[in-house]
């Protein structure tokens, strides 16, 4: 592992695993761009109790067991620090959600370099779709 | 909602918060996840200062034995027999 990992959760009204979205992962990692280390489905009851789901048909059957490590086992009874989050705090009861892990392969080298200058981060955010078209078009 | 093809419990981990160039102190000028709950779940206040264990008593002198005492009492002189006798019986009871 060299490159940062992203989280990313996205809520789906039904399970869903499109092969477009696979297909242009697949694309970027072959450009050295991003690699996807594992995807996770979960569904969340009404209770609030979490549960994996099936990977998808045609998928890796062990599809989901790294990302499952990562953001699950935890302990019930903890309470979450002050720089800390969970998918209890992002996923509804009674919906579900994809988690996937991927790595940013573009970014160790910025990442070294930034350590290297004795940069430190303050903060981190992404543009809005509003903001972003407010950018010129091909700059930089 | 329940899915009848679910596979495994989880039970979410908390994990740190970072960004990509490392661990970024502000969150969107928001409290985080975190923050808003331990807002709202404020800590027990800490527990008044505890009182020194009580010295522990003094214990008491052994109790003597009554019939001792008064049999040292007669023949000291102090009581007479009948006297003496009266308050064995009165122990007696």
């Amino acid at each position: 592992m060299t490159g940062p990992v992203q989280v990313i959760v996205l809520g789906f009204d039904e399970p869903s695993f499109t092969g477009e979205v696979m297909a242009e992962l697949t694309r970027l990692r072959e450009a050295g761009v991003v690699r996807v280390v594992d995807v996770l489905l979960v569904s969340r009851d009404e209770d609030g109790t979490f549960e994996t789901l099936p990977a998808p048909p045609g998928t890796d059957p062990d599809l989901g067991r790294i990302a499952a490590d990562v953001v699950g086992n935890g302990d019930p009874d903890g309470s979450p620090a002050d720089d800390s989050w969970s998918l209890a705090d992002v996923v509804a009861p009674g919906s579900v959600a994809a988690v996937a892990l991927v790595e940013h392969l573009w970014a160790q080298p910025l990442v070294e370099a930034i350590r290297d200058a004795g940069g430190r981060p303050l903060a981190e955010a992404w543009l809005s779709p509003e903001d972003r078209n407010g950018l010129p078009e091909q700059s930089g | 909602m329940r899915h009848a093809e679910a596979v495994a419990r989880l039970v979410p981990k908390q994990l740190q918060m970072t960004g990509m160039t490392g661990s970024v102190p502000y969150y969107g000028g928001r409290l985080s996840p975190a923050q808003a709950y331990a807002a709202s779940h404020p800590a027990a206040p800490p527990p008044p200062m505890a009182a020194p264990p009580p010295r522990s008593p003094t214990p008491p002198p052994p109790r003597r034995d009554p019939v001792a005492a008064l049999d040292e009492l007669l023949e000291s002189g102090v009581i007479t027999e009948a006297e003496h006798q009266e308050l064995r019986d009165r122990l007696a009871t």
